[in-house]
């Protein structure tokens, strides 16, 4: 039967399926683009400090100031299927004081950075200044591999260490590793690998050498 | 017209090529369900808090095993607060110790702070347990028509208006 309403519904369901295969297309096509994302971190001033971490805390605890340098090249992460790349720098420790450093069981973000891709600045939430700014640094651009180059000295971390026993001092073994998320258009989320796969190499280096947290330093403020 | 009227036998074949239509589809639900071992192994996205990453109305692929690995920081979560019946997708930012019972903590990247204040009264840390699945695919925009539905409830009377009307009125 041709009456209007078969065509309706074959065109609709012409429509989807020809927008399932082609997002699948666009989704395989990650695999073809081959990423060689590499790393270096250091952490440079480390404290340790007993207070309240957040406005809302309830109790005094100690927690941990590291700030870090970083130097980072993800600009193979950026392809015409990458929506935001996350960078994230997490410190990781072994709860055992004498650990082998293999097992690490204590993991907490520090610092963290979402880098968009030009195709979805509109997206940022940023103030207008900046987003102009940003928006203009990749004018005529769909993709911009330099934004995926990062480079800091002495950066403040985002957020304190804490540990839900209140105490952090004299913790040894402390590492710091730069891990990331890309987030596609259409697709499979991924991560930061631990082995080759394909096209996708893992992260050279990342990871710093480890160190020890200072005994509690005088109050600020 | 009202073929089915005229015809009892007809329109016996159509209600069953409705019902069967619709067990397929919960058919297919339950067994991705099965599949990713997640109550619901699909979402839709219902907040900003994680932009740029998703917005509202983007459907989430969820899998809740841990085949190779544990749930670790980094990952995107849908987990549910004791108590309430909402998920909520947001990062993993912390964790201490290891398997079921690892404090975890999470944080949306769009959120200035981290979720402590969501979580219910006296709970400082999620568990495993309370996160239903772990974000693995994504696809945009698909979901926004069942947000369009929860928000403008006759829009529900209105589509199994037109979905009744088609069986009956369709002769195949």
């Amino acid at each position: 039967m041709y009456n209007s309403l078969t065509r309706i519904q074959n065109v609709f369901g012409f429509f989807t399926t020809v927008a399932f295969v082609v997002s699948a297309i666009i989704a395989a096509s990650d695999f073809t683009a081959p990423r060689t994302p590499s790393a270096s971190i250091k952490p440079t001033n480390v404290q340790v400090v007993k207070g309240r971490p957040h406005y809302y805390s309830s109790k005094k605890e100690e927690y941990a100031i590291i700030k870090f340098s970083l130097d980072a090249d993800m600009s193979s992460l950026f392809t015409w299927n990458t929506k935001q790349l996350f960078v994230y720098v997490t410190a990781e420790w072994p709860s055992t004081p004498s650990g082998d450093g293999t097992n690490q069981t204590n993991k907490a973000v520090i610092w963290d950075s979402i880098i968009t891709s030009p195709s979805s600045d509109h997206l940022a939430n940023l103030g207008p200044a900046t987003l102009k700014k940003l928006r203009k640094s990749a004018a005529g651009k769909s993709i911009d591999p330099s934004r995926g180059k990062l480079s800091l000295k002495n950066q403040r971390p985002k957020y304190q260490i804490t540990h839900p026993s209140g105490k952090v001092a004299n913790t040894e073994d402390v590492t710091l590793h730069v891990h990331y998320n890309v987030q596609p258009w259409v697709g499979m989320l991924t991560w930061n690998q631990d082995v080759d796969f394909a096209l996708w190499k893992r992260m050279a280096r990342g990871i710093s050498n480890a160190f020890a947290l200072p005994t509690v330093s005088a109050k600020k403020k | 017209m009202l073929s089915g009227l005229q015809n009892p036998r007809q329109a016996a074949a159509q209600l069953l090529n409705f019902a069967l239509i619709l067990s397929t589809a919960f058919m297919m639900w339950k067994g991705l369900s099965i599949v990713a071992d997640s109550p619901s192994p699909i979402v839709v996205v219902l907040s900003g808090s994680m932009e740029p990453a998703f917005q509202r109305g983007d459907l989430l692929f969820l899998w809740n095993r841990n085949l190779l690995a544990e749930t670790d920081v980094g990952e995107v979560v849908v987990y549910n607060v004791k108590g309430k019946d909402i998920p909520i997708v947001h990062r993993i930012v912390r964790k201490f110790g290891l398997g079921e019972h690892a404090k975890l903590l999470t944080k949306g990247d769009n959120n200035a702070a981290d979720d402590t204040e969501l979580y219910a009264r006296g709970q400082d840390y999620l568990e495993r347990k309370d996160i239903i699945g772990s974000v693995v695919g994504y696809i945009p925009f698909v979901g926004y028509v069942t947000i369009m539905l929860s928000e403008h409830p006759w829009l529900k009377t209105v589509m199994l208006g037109i979905m009744g009307l088609l069986v009956v009125l369709q002769r195949e």
